[in-house]
């Protein structure tokens, strides 16, 4: 789907690289995190995905279509979709479905095609009651959500999300997740960049970037849970993997890939079980009649 | 006979869409501008009777379109001091027959000032009426797209018209936002000790710059976030769409044409 090779970018000539030969390959369907701390290079990354950016040196190729061909534009454009952190910048129309019809309309479709399209993005983001109001009304959540609405209209194979639930309440962000994990299940890739480990790990896989380069690719139980690598980097394993960790240092026997309550529940449940039948062997059984 | 929707009473901000069933709220918003265009023109051209008419006809839509005559006098209201200060100057101004008991001093007032005063700033104030009754029976977005519609033969110029339509929607989308923004930095100035009611001229120049520096940073940077949203969601220069389009009836082409003949007639 998306094809980077020996990828190298500059802000300036001369100037410091911002990303430094990145070797790449994303397939389609594949729910992608991205971590790494600040100034490493992510979003420089992901705005080469859909030619917002292109390479100083290297080729990002989008299927068939190279970035640096300015005719295939709008092809890649149509396939990569993209979110960025403050929805309320990214919101162009006077009215929600307005806004959803931004992305079709620049596609050139007829009017009742994109009325179908946007009845139905509004439809799985759940704002078909909010259809005729105008943006500045929305709460922040709902403002990510119409963004994620304008993208799914353009009907991509791809979203890619520049740290979408940054500003958002407890309540937006399991929202704007749950709809990811929705997406992603019907089939559709999904590229996330993110600081928060535990939004991280719902992923199938892990990029982490450091000073402009790719320095670890893999499942999230491999990658998240090295506590202390990810901590060395500056970012903060999730605090239910890191409450493993302490345990692990302190002796237990528990595993460190784990990032859910439940998933931890288990192995300390499974832990409590282990430490009380060994205590038992060593101690003698109570005896009835002893007080 | 006319019947009306019941509408709630609610504070509309002035000359504010007000969401209503009626033949002018259907009208295809380029009859609209049009007929507002022409009534501009037309108003050039007029003398009292003329006026009189013209306002007669102003009344008459905003009956047909449900629009309580208190409501779209009330839109006057912020305009008021200016046509009055407009009204001041053509009185005075004006060269002719003083009216007694003047001349005082070197004040003198005129019949010519006080007619042709009288006469220009009711021409105004139903320009401002005209303008009122489209904004509050028209949809911004209808507006725009209205507009968008109507440029379209500037193509030979090389402007897009779809261009100048974006230019537009993106103000208005923005506007609300720039005032959420200009509170948030005005508080937070506040908050540090800054003075908003200083009382020399130099403390009031200097209290704008503390509200205006900001928000112009700020607008630049919303201005790069937008650019890249915009390219990524696949704008480009040229033809589009939009989710609605704007079908000319056999009434509204009617209307069109009543209204440019009668442009000619007063004109010519």
């Amino acid at each position: 789907m998306i094809r980077v090779n020996n990828l190298t970018y500059s802000y300036e000539k001369g100037r410091s690289t911002a990303l430094k030969g990145l070797d790449l390959h994303i397939g389609e369907g594949e729910y992608i995190a991205v971590i790494g701390p600040n100034g490493c290079g992510k979003t420089t990354l992901i705005r080469h995905f859909n030619a917002l950016l292109i390479p100083s040196a290297g080729e990002v190729r989008v299927d068939e279509f190279s970035t640096r061909d300015s005719k295939s534009l709008l092809e890649i454009r149509r396939r990569v979709g993209m979110a960025f952190q403050n929805a309320d910048n990214q919101i162009v129309g006077m009215s929600v479905e307005e806004d959803v019809a931004f992305g079709p309309g620049n596609l050139g479709l007829p009017a009742v095609e994109v009325r179908q399209r946007v009845d139905q993005a509004l439809a799985m983001v759940g704002l078909t009651g909010m259809r005729t109001r105008p943006p500045h009304t929305l709460s922040g959540g709902q403002k990510q959500l119409l963004a994620l609405a304008g993208l799914l209209a353009m009907e991509p194979k791809i979203i890619v999300l520049d740290e979408p639930t940054a500003s958002l309440d407890p309540e937006g962000k399991k929202k704007v997740l749950t709809l990811l994990q929705k997406l992603n299940r019907q089939g559709m890739g999904i590229i996330h960049v993110t600081h928060s480990m535990d939004e991280a790990s719902l992923a199938q896989r892990v990029l982490v970037m450091d000073q402009g380069e790719l320095i670890a690719d893999g499942r999230p139980d491999d990658i998240l849970s090295r506590v202390e690598w990810l901590k060395s980097l500056g970012l903060a394993p999730p605090h239910i993997t890191e409450l493993m960790w302490h345990l692990q240092q302190g002796g237990e026997d528990v595993s460190t890939s784990i990032f859910t309550t439940a998933a931890a529940v288990e192995e300390i449940t499974a832990l409590l079980v282990r430490l009380r039948s060994s205590t038992n062997a060593y101690l003698p059984r109570k005896a009835d009649g002893d007080v | 006979m006319l019947i009306c929707p019941e509408r709630r009473m609610e504070m509309y901000k002035l000359g504010q869409y007000i969401y209503l069933e009626s033949p002018v709220h259907r009208l295809d918003p380029r009859v609209k501008l049009i007929a507002v265009i022409a009534l501009s023109i037309i108003i050039l051209h007029v003398n009292f009777v003329g006026l009189i008419v013209a306002s007669a006809v102003a009344l008459a839509i905003s009956l047909f379109a449900c629009l309580s005559l208190g409501l779209v006098l009330k839109t006057l209201r912020p305009v008021l001091p200016f046509f009055f200060c407009l009204f001041l100057l053509y009185i005075f101004f004006t060269p002719g027959r003083p009216l007694p008991p003047f001349p005082i001093g070197p004040l003198q007032i005129s019949y010519e000032g006080l007619n042709f005063g009288m006469l220009q700033v009711w021409k105004f104030l139903l320009l401002v009426v005209a303008a009122s009754i489209m904004t509050m029976t028209t949809t911004q977005s209808e507006i725009t797209m209205g507009l968008e519609r109507l440029l379209r033969p500037i193509r030979f110029t090389g402007i897009s018209s779809h261009d100048i339509a974006m230019l537009v929607s993106l103000a208005l989308r923005f506007m609300p936002t720039l005032l959420d923004e200009m509170n948030n930095i005005s508080q937070a100035q506040l908050a540090r000790g800054a003075n908003f009611n200083p009382r020399t001229i130099s403390g009031k120049i200097r209290a704008i710059a503390y509200l205006a520096v900001p928000l112009a940073v700020n607008i630049f940077r919303r201005c790069d976030e937008l650019v890249d949203a915009m390219e990524a969601r696949g704008y480009q220069q040229g033809h589009r769409t939009y989710l609605r389009e704007l079908v000319l009836s056999r009434s509204d082409y009617c209307l069109i044409a009543a209204i440019i003949v009668l442009v000619v007639v007063v004109v010519v």
